[in-house]
């Protein structure tokens, strides 16, 4: 259901955009750029998919339960924040972990912990572009005023999932 | 025979775009990324790991399903994948990059980080393009609490990534949670900055 709201919002805006298009040359650059975008995505995908259920079905269920679960408290939501940074590949890995934690146990707050982290701090997306590209001391500032996200986002879990 | 065909079938006047204004002509293709980067090694190197942790301890039966799964799960994403990549590829076209800058300068306050925010949530794309695209803004003049909103904007709220990948794979009230609770970040994070920087926000 989820997947089809998405398709549909995506599939509407994509057809704007496309009749924004104002003419055949200007098609023509928006399909080869999206030609040359899925050949790079496209692999990086199915890796990363393969990668996150095979990582799935090695994460233990009754230890994510415990680590992670409702009863986990401040130390849960400290793992939550940690794991984030350090998982490998896109955003389809860290849903998919997020999710596959979920199904073994995991609680919502520590979901909600987990993919913030992983949004803002992502070491993949830091080392492998923000660094390079932004330089290092606009990274470490925005770092730094980014640390307080998980938490703020941990303590309005907690009411709103409570 | 038909009954009212339009007069302007027989001579079009040429379609003008009602919300983009575009010049005759698209501007060059971006140069090509490289197809097998560390990115990539990473990540195959994560999933042979991790497929041989599975094959290894509980053997070729459960290897298998993964498989199918990803198959079915990549059939069921791939119409959005294609609409969605096509808006990433083609929005960096066309947008109007020299007014962008003039929107989120040093002086452009409380309303200039919100802007950046917005963009950073509308405009889609991976991490290259728009950490390439901040630094644009920073070298075209935007200040680096309007750039941090920009980013913080699209890693926490992407519309493109919320509702391509995320959606798919986590309830929708998480979604709704995560991103509601988001929403005011990249302000507070531009402003902090701003502040750091200058010693005071403005």
């Amino acid at each position: 259901m989820n997947i089809l709201i998405g398709t549909v919002l995506i599939g509407g805006m994509a057809v704007w955009l496309w009749r924004q298009l104002p003419n055949t040359a200007w098609r023509q650059a928006g399909l080869k750029a999206t030609g040359s975008t899925l050949i790079f995505t496209v692999p990086r995908m199915v890796l990363a998919l393969l990668g996150a259920g095979f990582f799935a079905a090695l994460l233990p269920a009754d230890q994510v339960r415990g680590l992670l679960g409702k009863d986990s408290g401040l130390s849960g939501i400290v793992l939550a924040t940690m794991l984030g940074p350090v998982t490998p590949g896109g955003a389809f890995v860290a849903f998919a972990v997020a999710a596959a934690a979920l199904k073994a146990g995991a609680s919502t707050v520590a979901a909600l912990v987990y993919v913030t982290s992983w949004s803002l701090f992502s070491l993949t997306k830091i080392l492998a572009y923000e660094w390079p590209i932004m330089g290092r001391s606009e990274v470490a500032l925005r770092v730094f005023v980014s640390l307080p996200a998980p938490l703020a986002v941990a303590l309005f879990g907690y009411f709103l999932v409570a | 025979m038909p009954r009212d065909a339009p007069d302007s079938t027989l001579n079009p006047a040429p379609r003008k775009s009602r919300w983009l204004d575009l010049p005759d002509l698209p501007p060059a293709a971006p140069p090509r990324r490289r197809l097998i980067d560390s990115g990539i090694l990473v990540l195959a190197a994560f999933t042979l790991v991790s497929g041989s942790a599975v094959l290894w301890r509980d053997g070729l039966g459960r290897v298998l399903p993964v498989f199918g799964e990803t198959a079915w799960f990549l059939a069921e994403l791939a119409p959005k994948v294609v609409a969605g990549i096509f808006i990433a590829a083609t929005l960096p076209l066309v947008l109007p990059k020299d007014r962008v800058a003039a929107w989120i300068g040093h002086d452009s306050g409380l309303r200039g980080l919100a802007i950046a925010a917005l963009a950073g949530t509308l405009i889609p794309g991976g991490p290259m393009v728009i950490f390439l695209l901040g630094t644009g803004f920073l070298g075209a003049g935007a200040d680096l609490g309007a750039v941090v909103a920009f980013i913080s904007g699209w890693s926490l709220l992407s519309l493109n990534r919320t509702l391509i990948w995320e959606m798919s794979f986590l309830p929708l009230h998480l979604v709704a949670i995560r991103f509601l609770v988001s929403l005011p970040m990249p302000l507070l994070m531009g402003t902090a900055v701003r502040f750091l920087i200058n010693g005071r926000g403005r």
